[in-house]
């Protein structure tokens, strides 16, 4: 009988031994994600709503405000915008009922060759000499960020992911 | 017990026996169990399951085995197992915001991961296998994980000169020189410049001692109370430059006493004319006059007014120099005289151009400035100080030194202070026990205790010398991220080799054209190979963009090119030899090798070439999209109307051929003309000039006034 209680301990010994193995970890206090973002921007519809960019849209937003503000924007660093100016008005830069519908080869191909090379008008001048393709790349995923209404990148093949065994520890 | 069962064990010493042989077994057993649940296995597998769940499988799967993966390279110290989680990083097709962490690939970015690791740029500790040991601060490692909005920081680790791609921290990099940082502190890459703050010697000429009293008590720049950043009550952009010190009533009294006193050299006695004064006294329209001179001159370019529009006050103008709106009420008239005259005899650093005034225009701006930019309330709840006291001064003169006023000003008989603050050259590789944070309750790492160290500096050290700023948040962040880049001597010969020196260029040039560059502050606005402002145009390469005449031309009487620019270059009122001087030195020197001046004469152009530019411009190219000619066109590029007089004609072409390589980063974009194109586009734009002489010098002077 007395074995028996001293199996017993020991079971119970050996139980209380492996609960550190077993133990979770307690998860860490969820992070605001704008303050961990590279980069963040205004919606240009709703400047207290905030965007929050990764490293190769801020690249984007970069060169946009560089290259693209003057005539695909309604205000500049400068001040007045070159927009109304033009005719046909190129698109807003956020314009997702434009935008969003173009694939990404096709904006490819506007900026780089320009848009009489697409069958579009030929002030929109081409870039392909002036940015790289990466370059390029970037003021897509720029405008795709902040494309209102918001853009839908084309669905992907295969069924959606349940998520198990990814984001259960680490949220 | 007897003898023969001695040595032999009981019945129950071979049960503990065996007891603790299972307990033995057992807890062996732990260790491999435990390995069984790694918290990286767990993701591993979940990566397993997630590639099988997607098309694309067999690419997803083709690299992976089961085991710990890790980024090894010995010369840099990177031992990264950041991947044995983080599987899919280089996956392009999982670089969409839907794939979940930790699987997602990262953005693209300039260095390859496998050639640099994570910690390199991400800090954390990158052998750890655990997701708080990599990620965060642990007994056994104190440099976190920097957060994704410093992580510029970890750029200019290696990169110490500006690069276009981090805009946050070349930012961060700007304020600490322009807040004089590194008067008290020393900065990694940040050289002391000749002045700081301006030079005290002869600072009671200048100012009265109630004026000193109040700026001590609350400099110019102050944080009002909804926390936006005001300059003499107006909302600004501005940063601030004197910080706020926190100084007692007795502080404030001995410090105005002291300073109120010097007056080491007397003023250049350079009144004006009495005969100009007598003729403009009683003239009406005297501050009306004076103020549309100052217009005129483009004051603006560099100092700002508080300007109502609409209901709101704004302050309008550059930030080169001080605000101006209750300047009246700051200064000592014959100072104002002195100092427009010859700014360099009071303070022989300032960046102010010596202009070139005539009596009449001194003594009409003067005026206007005395009489108009004023404030009757300035100094109103400033106590009666009187004439300073000796005791006082003496106080002041001690306080002086003990507050480290003189790590940013100059007084005569005082030395000047150096690494009054501590050192912060390495700040950004401190551990967290390096720290100190007293009683301050702040998280416990490198980033809150900086944050909180600019924010407010006696929150972590009550007795802290080191006055207040006022800082928004983006500006804060940009700072810490500057703060955060200088990570001291790298950790191994590896890192040491990748480090990208600063340039630092520098352009004095000598002999009489370095005298008229000295006196108009050319540097102060444009850059010379790569010294000097950025407000207006490189200047690099002018001799061989503008034309001599239109160079002098432009000199004496400059108006803007660019319709949508509110800074201009001020009027100087250049003597014609000085113009020539400039212009000469520009069209010997300031030349671009990609422009051949000799090789291309505009005589060369037929008529046809232009026709068919002309063409070319209007419909295959439709320049007018940013460009002006008569009166319509687009607003982004220069006005065409006279480029004609303007630019040379082989400056032309080998813009329209490249115009990177003459003006890096300009926003024309590079096209693909054809040799033909070029020329005829070229004898095109060569065809447009003003009518004979254009407008007038007494027009275009109307014509600046009344913008």
């Amino acid at each position: 009988m007395r074995a028996w209680r001293i199996f017993l301990g020991a079971g119970l010994f050996l139980a209380l031994v492996s609960i550190p193995a077993c133990r979770k970890k307690a998860a860490p206090v969820a992070k605001d994600p704008l303050r961990s973002a590279y980069d963040v921007e205004p919606d240009w519809n709703d400047p207290q709503r905030l965007i929050s960019l990764d490293y190769q849209q801020a690249q984007g937003k970069r060169i946009f405000y560089q290259d693209c503000v003057w005539c695909h924007a309604n205000a500049t660093p400068a001040g007045p915008s070159n927009r109304s100016n033009l005719n046909p008005q190129p698109s807003l830069m956020n314009d997702g009922a434009a935008l969003n519908g173009e694939s990404d080869e096709f904006l490819q191909n506007i900026i780089t060759l320009g848009g009489s090379a697409v069958g579009k008008s030929a002030m929109m001048p081409p870039y392909g000499r002036t940015l790289t393709q990466d370059e390029i790349r970037a003021i897509i995923a720029y405008t795709r960020s902040i494309a209102m209404p918001l853009y839908q990148p084309p669905a992907r093949p295969g069924p959606p992911y349940s998520g198990k065994g990814a984001n259960e520890s680490r949220k | 017990m007897a003898f023969e069962e001695m040595g032999k064990p009981s019945r129950r010493m071979r049960l503990v026996m065996a007891i603790t042989c299972v307990l033995f077994v057992a807890a062996l057993a732990i260790s491999p169990l435990k390995d069984l649940r790694r918290e990286w296995k767990g993701y591993r597998q979940g990566y397993v399951r997630f590639a099988e769940s997607r098309a694309d499988t067999k690419r997803l799967l083709s690299d992976f085995r089961p085991g710990i993966d890790q980024i090894w390279i010995p010369e840099m110290n990177v031992v990264d197992r950041c991947i044995t989680c983080h599987v899919g990083i280089t996956q392009s097709s999982l670089a969409d915001a839907s794939v979940p962490q930790p699987f997602r690939a990262h953005p693209p970015i300039p260095h390859p991961i496998q050639e640099w690791g994570c910690t390199v740029c991400h800090r954390g500790q990158g052998p750890a296998t655990e997701v708080a040991e990599s990620h965060e601060t642990t007994l056994a490692w104190e440099q976190p994980l920097l957060p994704n909005r410093f992580i510029q920081a970890s750029c200019g680790n290696c990169h110490r000169g500006d690069l276009a791609e981090t805009p946050k921290l070349d930012r961060g990099r700007a304020l600490l020189a322009k807040f004089n940082c590194v008067g008290c502190h020393r900065i990694q890459d940040i050289d002391r410049p000749a002045m700081l703050g301006p030079d005290l010697t002869n600072v009671g000429n200048k100012l009265s001692r109630e004026w000193i009293y109040k700026w001590l008590k609350e400099p110019r720049t102050v944080l009002d109370k909804d926390g936006n950043v005001v300059v003499d009550g107006y909302e600004t952009e501005d940063e601030p430059r004197m910080p706020q010190f926190r100084l007692s009533e007795q502080e404030l009294r001995a410090l105005s006493a002291y300073l109120s006193t010097q007056k080491a050299k007397p003023l250049e006695n350079d009144a004006i004319n009495p005969r100009v004064v007598a003729a403009w006294e009683k003239k009406p329209d005297l501050t009306a006059q004076g103020e549309l001179r100052f217009r005129q001159m483009f004051c603006s370019t560099c100092h700002s007014l508080a300007v109502t529009r609409a209901g709101e006050t704004k302050l309008i103008g550059g930030n080169i120099g001080p605000e101006l709106t209750k300047i009246g009420s700051k200064v000592k008239r014959e100072w104002l005289v002195s100092w427009l005259r010859n700014p360099q005899a009071y303070l022989p650093n300032s960046r102010m151009p010596r202009y070139g005034w005539s009596d009449e225009d001194l003594y009409k701006v003067t005026q206007y400035v005395t009489a108009t930019l004023t404030d009757s309330d300035l100094l109103s709840d400033v106590p009666q100080l009187g004439a300073p006291a000796e005791d006082e001064a003496q106080l002041g003169r001690r306080l002086f030194a003990e507050k480290g006023c003189g790590s940013c000003h100059a007084i005569e008989g005082m030395s000047a202070q150096k690494d009054f603050g501590p050192d912060l050259s390495s700040l950004g590789s401190k551990n967290v026990s390096q720290l100190e944070f007293g009683e301050s309750t702040i998280p416990r790492n490198l980033i809150s205790y900086v944050q909180a160290k600019i924010t407010n500096p006696s929150s972590v050290n009550p007795a802290a010398r080191m006055p207040q700023y006022h800082l928004n948040e983006t500006d804060l962040d940009a700072i810490t991220t500057a703060l955060l880049s200088m990570g001291g001597t790298p950790s191994s010969s590896g890192m040491q080799k990748l480090i990208l020196p600063r340039a630092q260029p520098t352009f004095h040039p000598a002999g009489a054209f370095g005298v008229v560059y000295e006196r108009y502050k050319c540097h102060v606005c444009h850059k010379f190979n790569g010294y000097g402002g950025d407000l207006a145009p490189d200047l690099s390469y002018e001799g061989s963009r503008a034309q001599r005449k239109w160079l002098i031309d432009f000199l004496k009487n400059p108006q803007t090119l660019r319709p949508t620019l509110v800074l201009r270059m001020p009027q100087f009122n250049m003597t014609d030899q000085e113009a020539a001087i400039v212009a000469d030195y520009f069209g010997m020197v300031l030349q671009s090798p990609a422009v051949d001046l000799t090789a291309r004469d505009q005589t060369q152009f037929t008529p046809q070439q232009a026709a068919l530019g002309k063409q070319l411009y209007e419909v295959k190219y439709q320049c007018q999209s940013c460009h002006t000619i008569g009166s319509s066109g687009g607003y982004v590029g220069p006005n065409l109307n006279n480029v004609g007089n303007w630019l040379t004609p082989a400056w032309i072409e080998a813009w329209l051929r490249n115009p990177q390589a003459l003006v890096p980063g300009t926003i024309e974009p590079r096209r693909a003309f054809s040799d033909d194109e070029v020329k005829a586009l070229t004898a095109f734009l060569i065809t447009l000039r003003h009518g004979g002489e254009g407008r007038t010098t007494a027009e275009n002077a109307a014509a600046r006034g009344n913008q």
